[in-house]
Parts: structure tokens; sequence; C-alpha cells
């Protein structure tokens, strides 16, 4: 909440033109406010007191002065209803040291300072007030006391909070970086060791860089374990295209659309598809493969493609027939089918396909 | 006539590589490594081709789009990117972006890719087309307009192929089409993808802001 905006009106002024600022900022009639203070003044002389407060406050923007007025102004308003001057002194005491403490720090910032001064005055008020022994500053004690008690306890205990709260977050960053640091030194520290040693191979260095590629965006991005090929089937076509690449020197783009869970025949064609990138790095002369996972309600179908040599299926060499049997065979006994499409200068692109239900 | 083509990515040692490797396909009139340096940048000099970067150090590629798009129409945005996760690449596509290839892309690859951009067609990557088939994968259609959120047989035979790894003029010879229709098929995909309501799409455009 704010306080209205309040400046003395040069207008309306009687003496100083604090009673028509005031009904300017609140919107009231001038006239009530008039009364108002004139009541106060006939309280022990309090709106006299308000009076040069607000004046005080309007025309230098004097704290001190002002706080000091109202402070006085408040004793004396306490002292016209009937408060002994021992428990005026008392609260005004209490109200002096609170000033104090709050102004000279005692915020909601961490760093600022307690005032001891302060403290020490609304203690002595609260002292003054709880030795009264009449019947008003026996009424009034006990409420002072706790609010002196929330006022100064407050800060410290907020201050308590943030401290607690700004460790909690601390040790949470200290944490994740460790882990970070575990995850960074046992994967990329060490492949980049690797590849310091293998400097003179470039083939090498690349399939290490690339596997270390596919690892840590596996982590990052898609938030699988390091090497976890039984995550998903993704993440098991990953790691098979990982191997591929590092064996073979050759680099293997791979695309998905859906994913799912590893299943026994779902190992067979993560194989497959391996012996399938693994004929095209040896025998298609190229150095990319395609390889696209579609895991759809229906079945999953894993695509390997290379724009490489081809081959006539009729003509090939008894070994290369071999490798695209077994390919053929294992996605068979998974229930699975296996399609080779090749013609010479042509690539090559075998399909891997599963029915779901098979599952 | 050279291509006019503005760099924006935060890492030097790739912005090198890029510049080697594209060497005289295109011509190269700006280079810049953050958000705050490519707005004014290419709003000055004019460009046809943006290669945006994802991720800047100020913020990431669609800032870049969004900033630029109302005072130069004319320039096309291809994005580049390391990245993998779905919602970098569909919040720069749905800012505008005309296309998107991943960093490993070889020069060849890439000189052709902006060649496409700047004619006004749309590039996928395989990675691209894999994304695009799942967020509209039949079925779980919610948005009101069905022609926004559906795609054709056809497109999607299409997406598939490049997911795949074919690429346009394989594509059109094994479906008997032209390559221009193949484009046009790709065009029309990159639109549905930058005006659906389809949920995936939504969603990882509020996670950016976008809508």
């Amino acid at each position: 909440m704010r306080f209205p905006a309040f400046a003395r009106s040069a207008d309306e002024r009687v003496v100083a033109g604090v009673c028509a600022g005031i009904a300017e900022a609140l919107a009231v009639d001038v006239t009530l406010v008039r009364l108002v203070f004139a009541l106060l003044a006939l309280a022990g002389g309090a709106g006299i007191l308000l009076y040069l407060a607000l004046w005080a406050h309007a025309s230098s923007e004097r704290r001190t002065l002002t706080a000091l007025l109202v402070i006085g102004a408040g004793a004396l308003l306490l002292h016209a209803v009937g408060l002994s001057t021992r428990s005026v002194a008392g609260i005004a005491l209490v109200a002096v040291g609170f000033a104090v403490a709050w102004r000279s720090g005692g915020s909601f910032r961490r760093d600022a300072p307690l005032s001891y001064g302060g403290l020490a005055l609304a203690a002595g008020g609260a002292v003054l007030l709880l030795q009264g022994g009449e019947p008003t500053g026996a009424v009034l004690a006990p409420g002072a006391i706790a609010g002196a008690l929330l006022l100064v306890a407050g800060p410290w205990l907020w201050r308590l909070a943030l401290e607690r709260d700004a460790e909690r977050a601390a040790r949470i960053r200290s944490e994740e970086r460790s882990e970070m640091a575990a995850r960074v030194h046992d994967s990329v520290l060490q492949t980049l060791a690797l590849i310091q040693r293998h400097a003179q191979e470039p083939r090498r260095v690349a399939s290490l860089a690339r596997r270390q590629e596919r690892e840590l965006r596996g982590w990052l991005y898609e938030e699988q374990p390091l090497d976890d090929d039984e995550a998903s089937l993704f993440a098991a076509l990953s790691t098979a295209a990982a191997d591929v690449e590092e064996l073979h020197g050759v680099r293997v783009e791979l695309a998905h659309a859906g994913d799912g869970p590893v299943d026994a025949p779902a190992r067979a064609l993560v194989l497959a598809a391996r012996e399938a990138m693994t004929n095209a790095a040896k025998f298609a002369g190229v150095e990319e493969i395609d390889v696209y996972l579609e895991a759809t309600d229906d079945g999953i179908s894993v695509f390997v493609r290379d724009r490489g040599a081809g081959f006539d299926r009729a003509a090939v060499p008894a070994d290369r027939r071999g490798l695209a049997e077994s390919i053929e065979q294992r996605l068979a006994r998974a229930g699975g089918r296996a399609t080779i499409t090749s013609a010479p200068g042509q690539g090559t692109e075998v399909e891997l396909t599963l029915a779901r239900s098979s599952a | 006539m050279k291509r006019r083509v503005v760099l924006v990515d935060d890492h030097t040692l790739f912005l090198a590589g890029v510049r080697a490797e594209l060497g005289d396909a295109v011509e190269i009139v700006g280079e810049a490594g953050s958000v705050a340096e490519a707005v004014p940048l290419i709003k000055e000099v004019d460009p046809d081709v943006v290669l945006l970067d994802v991720h800047l150090p100020d913020g990431s590629g669609d800032a870049v789009i969004n900033a630029v798009a109302d005072d130069r129409p004319g320039v096309r945005f291809l994005a580049l990117s390391v990245s993998d996760a779905a919602e970098d690449v569909i919040a720069v596509i749905r800012a505008g972006a005309r296309g998107y290839v991943t960093k490993t892309i070889s020069g060849e690859d890439l000189a052709a890719a902006i060649e496409r951009v700047a004619s006004g067609d749309a590039v996928f990557s395989p990675r691209l087309a894999g994304f695009v088939l799942d967020a509209f994968r039949a079925g779980d259609r919610i948005g009101p307009d069905e022609a926004l959120d559906e795609l054709t047989p056809r497109e999607r035979e299409v997406l598939q192929l490049i997911a795949r790894g074919y690429m346009y003029k394989e594509i059109a010879a094994r479906l008997h089409l032209s390559v221009k229709t193949i484009e046009s098929h790709v065009s029309s995909v990159l639109r549905k993808l930058q005006l659906s309501t389809r949920h995936e799409l939504t969603r990882w455009a509020t996670q950016h802001r976008l809508v």
C-alpha cells in the first residue's frame, strides 16, 4: 500500500497549508481535516505537534525531526487519554527505539546490521512499562512486549530463513556441478585423452568425436543415461550406430519418428540394423549412411540406406549374400521382414519391419 | 548471381569452418555472434539468406527472426543447430525459418540448402522430417483446422523418404514426380508446421513463448 502523495497546499492555506494538503491527498473536505486537528490539539496539544511534524515532512523531508515530532504527538495524545507519565515515557522510548533500529538497518536485507542502540532503547521502554504497576500499564505491557519481541526477532528470523535458502541453493548447485563433473570426466575427458593419443589417425579421431557427441547429446537433450542401450529402441539404435561409426569410420545420420521399448523382437531388429549398417560401411564405399526408425502403433520399421556401389542380388559374391541372408533370417525368426533394395550404382536400402502385435 | 548470406553463430571455430567450406559458393556479407549483433546487421545488409544458430548467448534463434521479420520480409532463414531437441527446432521453424539442418552437414549440401531456401523452398534434414512425422502422427489431432493439422498421404510419403535419407531428385524419381512437385509438397508441410495448432507443436511453441 502506498501512502497518498502529500504536499502542502499553497492556495487553501490558513497556517501552512498542511490541512488543505491532507484533504487534497485524501480527497476529503478540508474542514473535516481541520476539525480532527483541532480535536487533537485539545488532547494535550498532540494535534499541534502532529501538524508541525507534517509541516516538517512536507517542507524539508527531515525524517528525524518528523519522527520525533510524531512520537511527541503520540505521547501527548496518550497522556491526554489518561495514561500516566511513566507509561507514556515507556511507550515513547519503545517507539523511538524501534524507529532507530529499523532506520539504521533492521530491514529485510540480509547484510544490514542490527542496531543495538535502538533495541536497547526499546528494551528500556519495555522495562519502564512493566514496572509501572498501574492498570493501564499492566494492560499495555503484554502487548508491548509481544510487539517488541516480534519487531526485534522478526528481521533476525527472516534473515536466518534467507540464509538457509541461500545455503540450500548453493548445496544443490554444488551437487549438480559435481554430477556434471563426474559425467564429463567419465566421458568427455576420456575421449579427449584418446583423441590426443590418436591424433595421427584422422578417421579414428573423427569417430571418437562423433561417438562422444552422440553420447553427450543423448544425455543433454534426450535424458538418456550414457551407454544405456536398453532404455529405448532409439537409444539402442544410436549405440549400434555409434559402434559402426567407430569400427568403420563412417558417419551414420540417424533420424526417428516415435520410439518404443526394447523387447526381444526389437532387439533382433536392432541387431539386424547393425548388420545392415556394417554391410553398408564395408561394401558401399561411402562416408555416410542414413538410418531412419519409425515406430507407430502398428509396427516398427528401420531403414538403412547408403548411396554407394549397390549390387545385383543375383550376382553377388557368396560372402556378401550370406550377410544379406543373415539379416533376413534374423528378422524372420523375430516375426518380422527384411527387404533389401539395391542395384549397381544405385546404392542400397535395407528395410526392416516388425509388426507391433508380434511383440 | 551468388546468394548474399549472413552467418549468425557464436562459435568462431564453427564460423571459420562454414566460411571455408562454403568457399565461393555464396557471398558472405556479414557475421554476428549474438541476437543483439545479428538484428541490426541483418536489417542493414538485407541478405538473401541468414544461416542462424538455434542457440545464441543472449537468446534463441527465433528472437532474431521475430525482430527482423517485419522490417525485412524478404530475408530467409535457415536454422543450423547441433541440438536435437525437438522444441528448439520446432520453435525456430514456427518463428519463420524455412529449414533446419544439422551442423554436421557437408559444405556442398549446405550450399545446396542455402540455394533452395533462397529460392523460396523449404529444407528439411532427415531428423526434422522424423520430428514432423512424429508430431503429425495420425490419430491425435485436436486443432479445429483439419487441413492444417493433418499431412496428406503424399506429404507423409515425401517426408518419410527425406527421413530415410533421400534427396529431392531421388524422391522425385522414386515417386515418378517432378522435383518441383516434391518441393511444393515440402513447402506445404513447412506451412502446416508453422500454422498448425496441433497439440505437440503448440506445446513446443508455448514453451518458447511463441504463441
